[in-house]
Order: C-alpha cells, then structure tokens, then sequence
C-alpha cells in the first residue's frame, strides 16, 4: 500500500518535471526564433496602441454641412444658429439653392444639406406647419448619426418655443401650457457607453481579437516552421514519443504563461491608459481568460497541423479576423444573427472571449452574469485538448518518414 | 523569343503551380465566395428587427400596458420579459438578453391624470453600440408618439379639433428626411460595399508577396526566370498576369452580385466602378511586390503583409470617418488604394457625382503601379541567384 503510494508520487514527481521541461524548451523555441517574438510580444504590444490612438476621438464632431436657407428671416437665421451650434455639426457653407449644394457635396466636403424652403417663416407667422428638408450622407453611420442628432435635436428646440407661443395665443398659458406640451416626460440614459463613442464600442473586441489572432497565428507559425525543418513534434517523437498528454501541457502552459501577461496588459492596462470602459473588476477579467486563453491554444494547436510552411497560416486564414468580428455578435447584435452562422461562431474561442469580455469590461457584469460564456470556453478548451490528441496521433502515424529522420534510422 | 512569348510561358509556369497546391485557390476564389455567402446571409435583414428589450412596469394600469403594447407592436423592437425591480432587469441586460429597460413608475397613470407630468424612463445598453442605438432611436420615437396623443386630447377636449388645427400646434417644424441612397439606413450597404473590397485587397496582398516570396524561400528562381528566358520583366508580368485575371474577375464578379443581384444601390454607373476595380486589384498587385521586393524574406513580407492589409479596414474610412481621426493618424489615409477606392464607391454608388469628381481618386490609385519600379532593381538582384 505505501509503496503503491511512493510509486504514484514518483509517477507524478517525473511526469510533472518532464511536462515543465516541454514547456521550458518551447520558451526557448520562442524567445530564439525573431519572428515570433514580434507576433506574439511586439504585435501584442503595438496593435492596442495603435488602434486605441486612431479610434480616441470616439465620435464625428462638429460635420460640416451647407444650409440652404431660402426664407432668410430672423426665425431661419434662428434655427441655422442653432444648427450650428450643435456638438454635432458646423455649417460650413451657406447656399442660394441645392443647385449650389451639389459640388462640395460631390467634392465629399460636406456630409449633409439642410433646406429651409422660402415659406418656412410665412407658415409659421401664419400658424401653419412648416417643413424643413434633411439631406444625409449615407456613406458612413456616423455621418447619418451626427446629421441626424444634430438637426433633429435643433429643430425640436424651435419647434418647443413656437408650440408654447401658440398655446398661449390659444389661450393656454404658464404651467398649463407646459403641461399641455409635455403631459409626461421621458429620459433616455445610455448605459456603458455614455458618450456613444466608437472606441468603446469596437475595442474591446478588437482588443479580445488581437489577442485570439497573435496566439493563433504564432501557434501555426510554429507548427509550419517545424513542419518545415523537418522537426514535426521532435519533442514527443524523438524524446517523449507518444507523450501527447505532457507534450500537449507542457506546450499550452508556456503560451499561458506568456499571455497571462499580454492578457494583463492588453485587457486592463490599454482601457485605463486610452480611457475605454473599463468598469469590471480586474479579477474577475483574468480568471474569465484562464478557459478563453486555453480554448484558443488547444484550438491552434489542433488547425496548426494543417499548416505546412510558416507563412500560410496568415495567408490562408488572415480572412478570418472579419468573419470572427462579426460572427461575435458584437455589432451586428447577436440576437438577429441567423442560427447558422450563431451555430458556427460556437466553434470558435473568439465568440465566447469577446461576449464574455464586453459583458464583465464594459457592463460591469461578473463571472456569475457571464456562466454561459465561461462555461463553454471550458467545453472548448476540453474538447480542443482531445482533437489536439487525436491530429497529433494521426500526423505521427501518417508521417512514418519523418519521424525516421527524427530516430536517425 | 520576344518578350510576349516569354511573359506567356512564364504565365502558363504560374498556372501550373496555381493548380499544384490548393493554397493559391483557396486564398482566392474560396475565401472570396466564403465571405460573399457570409456577409450576405449575415446581413439580409437589413435592419435588426425584434430587438430583445424588458420593461419594469411597477404602475400596471391601462395606460402603461397601452404603451408595452404600442412599443411591441414596433417592428424593430420587442418586449420580451416583464421584470418586477430594476435590477433583476439590469441584470439581464448585463447578460445581454435584452438590449434597453422601459421604466414605468408606480402612479404613473394617476400621476398623469391628475396632470403633474409623469416621467417615462428607458435605458439602452450602447456598449451595443448598433443594438443600442437602434432601441434609443424607436423608444424616442414611440415616447415621442404617446406624449403627441395625450396633447391631441388635451387639446381637444379645450375645443382645438381637425389635424389642420392640430398639427401645427404638435408639430410646429415638420422634418422631411432623405437619406441618400440608403433610404432605410440598411446596414448592408453601409458595409458590405467596402468591406468585400477589403476582403479582396488582403487576399491580393496575400498572394502576390506569396508568390514571388515562394520562389525566393524554395530557391527556385533560376527556372522562374529561365521560363522568360531571363527577362526579369517577362517573369514578373508573367507571375502576376493569371491572378490579375482572377481577382479582377472575382472583384467584378463581386460588383456583379451587390449591384446587380442584390440591387444595391448603383446611381452611377457600374462601368465605372467595374474600371475602379481593375485599378484596384493592380495597385494592389504592385503594392504586394513592392513587399517582396523590399522585405525579401518572405516570413517579414507577410506579416508586413497582414498588418498593412488589415489597417486597410480602418483607413477606408467607411465605419470611422478618417476626419474623425487625430490628424497626426489622417495622413495615412492616403497610402491606401481602398481610401481612394472607397472615395470613387461615395461618388457612384451613392451620389452620382459627375466623373470629374472622382478623376483624381482614380489617378491616386494608378500612382500606386509605380511601386514595383522602385524595387526593380533590388529585386533583379534578388532574382539572379
């Protein structure tokens, strides 16, 4: 019974130093090979940076647009005043007719028109309906949201005062009034992302994405530049043949290793240094990445034997990162994502890691709101770690040549 | 031999090795029509409609269940779950089950009969930046429709009847909206329009570095240039000329689809915008030897590659505008033939310039067919091993 009991502890002792030396040698293997020290530390380190400054001004401020105001009274000088004294636009030019609108417009200098046609301030004196037309630049979402915010908020502002003027001159005046153009309120608050920003909406994805992205494309690199020099899998052919399981550990923790220190700087240091949300507590970010980080490995692993050279990993499936963004759910929101592309996002790590994140980093959720993503990260990474065993296994067996070279026979 | 027939044998040595590995067809004709059964599957709706939303509805009085009804009736919205606190409902929202929270205060109803003004509140989660701003806009509107209904009875019920009396008193200023080109804000046309150019672009890249990059790394050059009997220009028109022909028939073909098939919208003319892509693809052709040639280890020209090729996705400017960007980032814009690509899309598509608005984005594209001229040289001397 107690020798029983050495023995398992002289297993486990020789097993777990054998696992700690695969993962030692494959930190060599990193650290010495130039290119993937740049994908794996140099990318990780820049592409946050980079997108962060590009995407820092959150949202299209003061657009500039033409008016056409054809009334020219002090009630459109009015209303043109306003316009342009929202965030939102700027009135750059100031035209007789569309006519005159159309060249800056096709010059792609201005992203909207406003037209006040010349019985705009006759209509209102004559307490009739006036119109005010909206021409939006469709080209980009944030130019049809900044002309619409802008122009919306000022027109209701002049419509406010001229329906109070109206009331009175009905008789219904002071808090009657009030009442009558308003019988109930409504607030809308936005949640998360107060500012409506576009950094703090794209980032955190795209920061879960680099992340995913680095990790797979350095695991297939590796892969392909082994496969290359004619090292497939030397470590478990050669000195531990037909040690999957240590090999496959050994390996995933020198990555883990490696990107738990990415992961610390990429999810809690970029959003407090670039000022995106950030509002989740820092622990509960880490240990949601353990099943995600693990998930992505043993996923690389098992594409990585696939991959013949170094280079076409990228080329192949550099593509991808679209698909992947999308398929998210991140945008595009994810309850209107047909079922078989929702099917299809769940075999991959991406889906669950930026959900999840965007969930716990930016709506302050904890690991408890979050169940459904951890949960199947940990599905991933278990059923990655066994395809990783079982397409490792078949390259050996479908390789009998290489390996001899391996052996020297 | 004249240089023709050598560029011909050099294009049917490169066919040959096109068709001997599937790398060079899947990263073309595969990826392309992948992303075209993607991206069109994923945004068919146009516009998310049924956005999950709760309501926390704490009056539970015939007005408030008018409003849930009135909002549930909206085709983009949907209340999905009555929630009895707050905070159950947030979070939900958390959970990202629902993307905004109608608030009802208790008293609502008796609140407003006895005009003291209640309050209506509602919270969309914009961290869903789409999901979110879509909810705000129909929770707006719907609230907007409901305070316009009591005052129309209010203001009947002091005499004030007939819409020609009425609306102007609701309404002062009436908005009449024209969204050009887009007239129902469909987010497929927002996107797909450049981002399948983009798709394009980094598999053109891709290939072109690849391709030379192979012949460099498996040593191979000899019998490259051998084919076009040592004509460095025959060899490397040669190698280029059959994915010319495929990308630029992909790149149509794509045009093809948006414009013809899905009836995007094409104000211009598709001639046009079918000659913007041939430029395109060949701007980026030589932007992929240029790679090569300056960067001839093929491990550096990729992930070069990558990272140019993916900038291209940002520096379009279609999802974030360049002026919108710090200026010291803008100036990049303009090493990207997509900008430019993407300014000649605006002006077609969308606005139906007159081609002289777009001549100069045209000629910035073709500048971009000098690149390989600057790494002739260098790459001569890379050839001649």
């Amino acid at each position: 019974m107690n020798n029983k009991k050495t023995n398992f502890f002289a297993w486990f002792f020789h097993e777990t130093r054998r696992i700690i030396y695969i993962m030692l040698d494959e930190f060599r293997l990193v650290f010495r090979d130039s290119g993937l020290v740049v994908v794996f530390l140099g990318a990780t380190a820049l592409y946050p940076l980079l997108y962060s400054s590009i995407y820092r001004n959150e949202t299209v401020r003061e657009m500039p647009i033409a008016v056409v105001d054809q009334s020219n009274t002090s009630r459109s000088r009015d209303l043109v005043q306003r316009i342009d004294a929202t965030p939102d636009l700027s009135v750059a030019y100031r035209l007789n007719n569309l006519e005159e609108a159309k060249d800056p417009f096709h010059r792609q200098k201005i992203h909207g028109v406003i037209f006040i046609p010349k019985e705009y301030s006759e209509k209102i004196n004559r307490n009739e309906q006036a119109t005010v037309s909206i021409y939006s630049d469709m080209s980009s979402f944030l130019y049809y949201r900044a002309m619409m915010l802008g122009a919306n908020f000022a027109i209701l502002q002049v419509g406010k005062d001229i329906k109070t003027e109206r009331l009175n001159a009905s008789g219904i005046t002071g808090q009657s009034a009030e009442l009558t153009a308003a019988p109930f309120d409504h607030e809308g608050n936005i949640l998360y992302n107060e500012g409506m920003g576009f950094a703090s909406f794209l980032l955190p994805a795209l920061l879960i994405l680099m992340i995913h992205q680095t990790l797979f494309f350095g695991i297939t690199m590796i892969a392909g530049t082994a496969r290359e020099e004619q090292r497939i899998h030397e470590d478990f052919s050669v000195h531990h043949r037909g040690r999957f399981f240590q090999t496959l550990v050994g390996k995933s923790w020198c990555y883990f290793g490696l990107y738990m220190v990415v992961t610390a700087y990429i999810l809690l240091l970029i959003p407090r240094l670039f000022q995106l949300p950030h509002i989740g507590n820092p622990m509960d970010i880490m240990r949601f990445m353990i099943p995600f980080l693990f998930s992505v490995i043993f996923f690389s692993m098992t594409i990585s034997v696939f991959i013949r050279n170094r280079e076409t990993g990228l080329v192949v499936f550099l593509f991808f990162s679209v698909i992947l963004l999308f398929m998210s759910g991140f945008s595009w929101p994810q309850s209107n994502i047909h079922w078989f592309w929702r099917t299809f996002g769940t075999l991959f790590p991406a889906t669950f890691g930026i959900q999840g994140y965007i969930k716990i980093n930016s709506m302050g959720a904890d690991l408890n709101h979050v169940q459904f993503e951890y949960v199947a990260l940990w599905i991933q990474a278990a059923v990655y770690f066994i395809t990783t065993m079982v397409v490792y296994r078949m390259a050996e067996n479908k390789n009998p040549a290489e390996k001899r070279i391996q052996l020297g026979e | 031999m004249s240089i023709i027939q050598q560029t011909i044998n050099v294009a049917r040595r490169e066919i040959h090795r096109m068709l001997s590995r599937p790398i060079y067809l899947f990263s073309s004709v595969f990826v392309m029509f992948f992303c075209y059964i993607f991206f069109l599957t994923f945004f068919a709706q146009g516009l998310p409609e049924q956005l999950p939303m709760g309501i926390v509805d704490n009056d539970n009085s015939y007005v408030s269940r008018t409003l849930a009804r009135n909002i549930d009736a909206m085709a983009q919205v949907e209340i999905v779950k009555q929630y009895s606190t707050f905070s159950e409902a947030r979070e939900d929202m958390q959970r990202g089950k629902i993307y905004a929270i109608i608030d009802v205060a208790p008293n609502f109803e008796a609140v407003l009969l006895a005009s003291r003004q209640p309050k209506i509140m509602y919270y969309v989660n914009d961290a869903y930046l789409i999901a979110g701003s879509l909810s705000y806009k129909d929770l707006t509107y719907i609230s907007e429709l409901g305070t316009a209904y009591v005052q129309q009875r209010l203001l009947q019920a002091r005499g004030i009847v007939g819409d020609e009396n009425l609306m102007p008193i609701l309404q002062p200023v009436a908005i009449d909206t024209h969204l050009i080109a887009n007239p129902y804000a469909n987010y497929g046309i927002y996107l797909l329009n450049v981002l399948l150019p983009g798709v394009l672009q980094l598999m053109i890249i891709m290939l072109t570095v690849f391709s030379i990059g192979a012949e460099l790394k498996e040593k191979t050059t000899a019998e490259w240039l051998g084919a076009g009997n040592q004509s460095v220009l025959a060899a490397l028109t040669g190698k280029m000329l059959p994915y010319t022909v495929l990308f630029v028939l992909l790149g149509i073909g794509g045009n093809l689809i948006l414009y013809r098939y899905m009836h995007y919208p094409m104000n211009g003319s598709l001639a046009w915008m079918s000659l913007a892509t041939i430029i395109y693809v060949l701007a980026y052709q030589a932007i992929g030897i240029f790679i090569i040639g300056v960067f001839p280890r093929m491990r550096d020209a990729i992930s070069l590659s990558a990272f140019y090729g993916l900038l291209a996705f940002t520096y379009a400017g279609f999802t974030f505008p360049i002026e919108a960007m710090p200026s010291g980032v803008q100036i990049f814009a303009e090493l990207f033939p997509i900008r430019h690509y993407f300014k000649i899309y605006v002006n077609e598509a969308l606005h139906n310039a007159p081609i002289s608005y777009s001549l100069i984005y045209f000629a910035a594209m073709t500048a971009f067919l000098i690149l390989p001229f600057l790494v002739y040289r260098r790459l001569r001397k890379q050839l001649d091993v």
